[in-house]
């Protein structure tokens, strides 16, 4: 990509952002969107970069490092991991020059850093985000915040305390299409929301091959409940902030079932679950995931009265109005005086299949809002305010995928925590 | 204005709706939603009836005897109809029997129906044909004398003039293109059926396939044949006659009928009227 191709995508990006985010009713319900295209938009590269120490540089650290590098006012200081193989890969795109550590206590130590960027297992995050505001360092942390309930809302309180900034990565809320969806939502074009059918169905076993020097635990941490809560904790808390967002509330409760179910192969982590999380009016989130059936991919169907968005897809689709009966027409007719031909012959039953119309295109983003991210992320530390209502975003979405974890282990519904945290942002 | 009435129930495997309008009363509609409920109970094939029992006999190679005057009567009709359609509509045809309506033995003076090899009977569209006229001669009796009785709207009989004025209208839809219709047409105290091989229905859950007595496979070409006669019994049968008939057969159904009975060969996406 050359440069001019590059700032007209971006500049397109940040265009789309800020369109979905104009208006009162998006500007409110995605708060940080908005100030972040507003502050890459207004004077992104002016004043030095911010600089970023990475722990954990695997494969979505590495992804990390790449749209850190895209952004205009952030840069990688340095990067750490305790598994040399990745320290390499992350080297080879960081470049030589950047300072690498196999100990992040080591790389808070060497200083020249303003914030630290967590991509290490789920169970390390808050020990890590910890380190990094005890160290007087910003935080942007990767979904979801924590092993634990608790844990999540220590973060928040650590940060706080500290007067850093804590920023977690859920890049749908930075996503054009999302923001248009959610534009159009507010605008009522989907009428009343009242369910968001969410899946990640994926087929493969989600396992990564582990090199000679590494171990299993290590390199597929994801697969074990000391680590990660697996789908949950992984992909769930994606969709859930979706579903959250939509519906502009948090769960009262959640029910739920779990199994290992068809990779039998020592991991610990179910690789089917199935989630119904209500919220207050009867309006619910119904979440699926399993790794054995990919027909049905990823997609939040957030479900109207009026249409329904699939925001993975891009698309939003209005209800087919229900046939009219010719008989039915005709009686109208008569009670008007009017008499018309009636057309004949058409079916009294009507097979109830998915509804397969086009719908309309919510447009796409070619560019990585994963940028974006870092570029709010930037320009919040420099101005030592964090983007408005995203970390309550981030913690509740987080909160909502353990409690579902903790609602299939016990087989019991589980009520919404009342003794979270308050998130004071801004 | 004259004001309506309106029955609506499901019955015979569909929607029956009856629309009575001059003379009306309720009771007059509940006695003939009765009549069609009772022509369902006879011929049904879905649990316990008349014709169940008949069809056990017939399967078990017994003569039965039939004592149900429903029953009695759409045998006399089937008869009839196969005569009429030159043996293409018969309620013996079966894939699974072999079985065709001229291995059928039906004594209406003894009240008895044999077969020389076990098959059974399947009255299908003609049940619906016969279940309006006996509705609409309750209603008549009733002292209506404007009224449109539809079974799935592929079964039509109307009698008397319409509440506005002159004769019921009605257009046949294309049942590939929504946008195109087939046939436009009038009914006057006449009884209209409508069969077709394709189309939003066809799929229908315990829809019988349409089978050219004789022949193994069920008919599959598109087409749509539609039917107007004086009684709902013979236009259910002209119709299922017409679309599962041979060029030759077609030819003779359609001579001389040009106002009352049509065929549409779909498969070319051409709309011909024989």
């Amino acid at each position: 990509m050359t440069k001019d191709h590059f700032d007209l995508s971006r500049r397109s990006f940040l265009d789309r952002v800020l369109a979905a985010t104009a208006g009162a009713g998006v500007a409110a319900a995605a708060p940080w969107a908005s100030a972040a295209a507003q502050g890459a938009a207004a004077a992104p590269a002016a004043g030095p970069r911010v600089r970023l120490g990475v722990i954990g540089t695997g494969d979505r650290g590495r992804a990390l490092i790449r749209n850190i590098q895209k952004s205009r006012n952030c840069t990688v200081a340095a990067i750490c991991d305790t598994y040399a193989g990745n320290l390499d890969k992350a080297r080879a795109i960081a470049g030589a020059s950047v300072p690498a550590f196999a100990d992040h206590r080591a790389m808070l130590d060497a200083r020249g850093l303003d914030a630290i960027v967590i991509a290490t297992p789920l169970n390390l995050h808050a020990a890590h985000a910890k380190a990094g505001l005890d160290a007087g360092l910003h935080v942007w942390c990767e979904k979801a915040m924590a092993r634990t309930i608790k844990d999540c809302g220590a973060m928040v309180t650590d940060a706080r305390k500290a007067g850093k900034i804590l920023q977690i990565g859920h890049q749908r809320m930075f996503h054009p299409t999302y923001l248009n969806a959610l534009k159009r939502a507010k605008a009522g074009e989907i009428g009343t929301i009242t369910q968001v059918r969410a899946s990640w169905h994926r087929n493969n076993s989600w396992r990564r091959k582990v090199p000679a020097d590494a171990t299993d635990r290590q390199i597929n941490w994801r697969l074990y409940r000391e680590a990660s809560a697996g789908l949950m904790t992984e992909l769930a808390t994606h969709q859930l902030q979706v579903g959250n967002w939509f519906l502009d509330a948090v769960p009262t409760k959640v029910i739920g079932s779990g199994s290992i179910c068809f990779w039998k192969d020592g991991r610990e982590v179910y690789d089917h679950v199935a989630l119904v999380y209500e919220y207050s009016g009867g309006r619910k989130v119904i979440y699926t995931s399993l790794l054995n059936n990919a027909r049905y991919g990823c997609e939040e169907q957030i479900q109207g009265s009026t249409g329904t968005i699939e925001p993975e897809l891009g698309r939003i689709y209005q209800e087919v109005p229900p046939k009219q009966l010719a008989l039915q027409r005709m009686q109208q007719d008569i009670r008007k005086g009017s008499k018309r031909t009636v057309p004949i012959g058409g079916a009294t039953w009507f097979p109830e299949l998915p509804v397969t119309t086009p719908g309309e295109s919510l447009g796409w983003g070619e560019y990585d809002e994963t940028m974006l991210q870092f570029e709010g992320f930037g320009e919040a530390v420099r101005a030592g305010r964090p983007l408005p209502g995203l970390l309550a975003q981030a913690y509740h979405a987080s909160v909502a995928s353990l409690l579902g974890e903790a609602a299939m282990d016990k087989g019991e519904a589980m009520t919404w925590p009342t003794d979270l945290v308050a998130v004071r942002e801004g | 204005m004259t004001r309506a009435r309106i029955e609506r129930f499901a019955a015979m495997g569909t929607r029956v709706e009856l629309h009575a309008f001059d003379g009306a009363t309720p009771a007059a509609l509940a006695d003939a939603r009765r009549a069609v409920e009772a022509v369902d109970d006879a011929l049904t094939i879905h649990r316990p009836s008349p014709l169940v029992a008949l069809n056990e006999a017939l399967l078990a190679g017994r003569e039965a005897a039939v004592t149900d005057a429903i029953l009695l009567d759409a045998l006399d009709a089937a008869a009839a109809a196969h005569v009429a359609t030159f043996g293409l509509f018969d309620v013996a045809a079966d894939r699974r029997t072999g079985g065709n309506w001229t291995m059928v033995r039906f004594d209406r003076a003894g009240g008895t129906v044999a077969a020389s090899r076990p098959l059974a009977l399947d009255f299908g569209g003609l049940g619906k044909g016969l279940a309006l006229d006996r509705a609409g001669a309750v209603l008549r009796d009733a002292g209506v004398t404007s009224a449109l009785l539809s079974a799935g709207e592929s079964s039509i009989l109307a009698f008397g003039p319409h509440p506005l004025g002159g004769g019921w209208p009605f257009a046949i839809p294309h049942p590939i293109d929504a946008d195109a219709t087939l046939l436009e047409i009038e009914l006057r105290d006449q009884s209209l059926s409508i069969s077709a091989t394709v189309g939003v229905g066809t799929d229908a859950p315990e829809r019988a396939a349409l089978l050219r007595p004789g022949e193994p496979a069920a008919i599959a070409p598109p087409a749509c044949a539609v039917a107007i006669a004086e009684s709902g019994a013979a236009a259910e049968a002209l119709s299922t006659a017409l679309v599962v008939a041979d060029p030759a057969r077609a030819a003779r159904l359609l001579r001389d009928r040009r106002d009352t009975r049509f065929r549409f060969d779909l498969a070319h996406q051409e709309s011909r009227v024989a």
